[in-house]
């Protein structure tokens, strides 16, 4: 990638992303949101994670490698989702998260 | 100004993301030094446009061949879902000052929103710390991505692997939502329109839609069947009705 397409692109992709960070809160920010707004940006929350982890996880051709291969993150969630509601930690999610999964990616099934 | 323990808080929470940020961050910088981006070009996306699934995708689009236009319109495309971030940060933003606000939603991500959505909610958090925590994960990004360009192929660890420990946390962050009837159709809704979106080839904005039809339906089901009496309520009882 030669400087002048690194410049275009990273102006572009810089500039929207700036506006998509910082314009929505300013125009919402310092007004008194109707009782329907709040409530909707209460929502986001739990429908933001929901979706970030579906789009890691789901996907038409999910079991497209294998049903093992397709298993194995599958797997390593529910193993997530325990460590989390015990410990309420991120770090130890992510610990325990990464090292099953390795595990079950290096057993030879299938 | 900015207290020592403002910056021991901040950084205990943004840890994780770090950590996680270093696991990520090294392959990025690896993929982009491939389509000969060198370690300063890296540094500059990293600060400037800081964001992880736009920065493998620039390479990753780069190397299939796909022409500039494609790309930036692709990668942008990703990217609005910052935009239900901005907007659900403006009540705390309330009465600061412009320049730290600004700062502050300049640095959100997926993953320090995660964070600082979750501190809010537990109390006893400020905009100073959020932006601290933004900053720190910044910082944790810009160098793993610059030591990827700099050590290049050296480090074996395989993407599917490394990538693992964001998606772990966001499924811990998930599960630290409140558990409330309309929550639960807002993540099942979601999930659902993730992955029809992904169906119907519409992968790029895929988090966006799947997002709003889970927001979209928890509304329309918290109206239909919140008793009348709580709907005056506050937000914070609302949804637990």
């Amino acid at each position: 990638m030669s400087w002048t397409e690194f410049f275009i692109v990273l102006l572009t992709c810089g500039l929207t992303m700036l506006a998509c960070r910082v314009l929505p809160l300013f125009l919402l920010k310092g007004k008194e949101l109707p009782e329907r707004v709040e409530q909707a940006l209460n929502f986001i929350p739990p429908a933001a994670f929901a979706a970030l982890v579906a789009n890691d996880l789901l996907s038409p051709d999910m079991f497209a490698a294998g049903v093992w291969e397709g298993c194995i993150p599958l797997l390593a969630s529910a193993v997530v989702v325990l460590v989390a509601f015990k410990t309420k930690s991120l770090l130890w999610s992510a610990v325990v998260g990464v090292a099953v999964y390795a595990l079950l990616a290096f057993i030879p099934i299938g | 100004m900015i207290s020592k323990n403002d910056i021991q808080k901040a950084f205990s929470a943004a840890l994780p993301i770090m950590l996680g940020y270093i696991a990520i961050g090294i392959p990025c910088g690896i993929l982009c030094a491939s389509i000969g981006l060198n370690a300063f070009q890296v540094f500059l996306l990293s600060m400037l446009f800081y964001s992880g699934a736009g920065q493998f995708m620039i390479p990753n689009m780069y190397l299939a061949g796909s022409p500039l236009l494609s790309i930036i319109a692709s990668v942008s495309l990703v990217n609005t879902r910052q935009m239900l971030y901005s907007a659900s940060f403006a009540p705390q933003c309330k009465g600061v000052r412009k320049r730290l606000a600004f700062l502050f939603a300049a640095t959100v991500t997926d993953e320090s929103y995660g964070v600082n959505t979750t501190c809010f909610e537990s109390g006893n958090w400020t905009v100073k710390r959020a932006t601290l925590v933004n900053l720190f994960s910044q910082s944790s990004w810009a160098l793993s991505n610059v030591v990827g360009v700099l050590v290049g192929n050296a480090i074996g660890v395989p993407l599917a692997i490394a990538s693992f420990a964001m998606t772990s946390i966001f499924i811990c962050l998930l599960c630290m939502q409140k558990i409330t009837p309309a929550n639960a159709v807002a993540v099942v809704l979601s999930m659902a329109g993730v992955f029809l979106a992904k169906a119907l080839r519409l992968g790029g904005a895929a988090i966006l839609l799947g997002a709003l039809l889970g927001v979209a339906g928890a509304l329309v089901f918290s109206r239909f069947f919140t008793p009348k009496k709580e709907s005056a309520s506050t937000n914070r009882s609302s949804d637990e009705a």
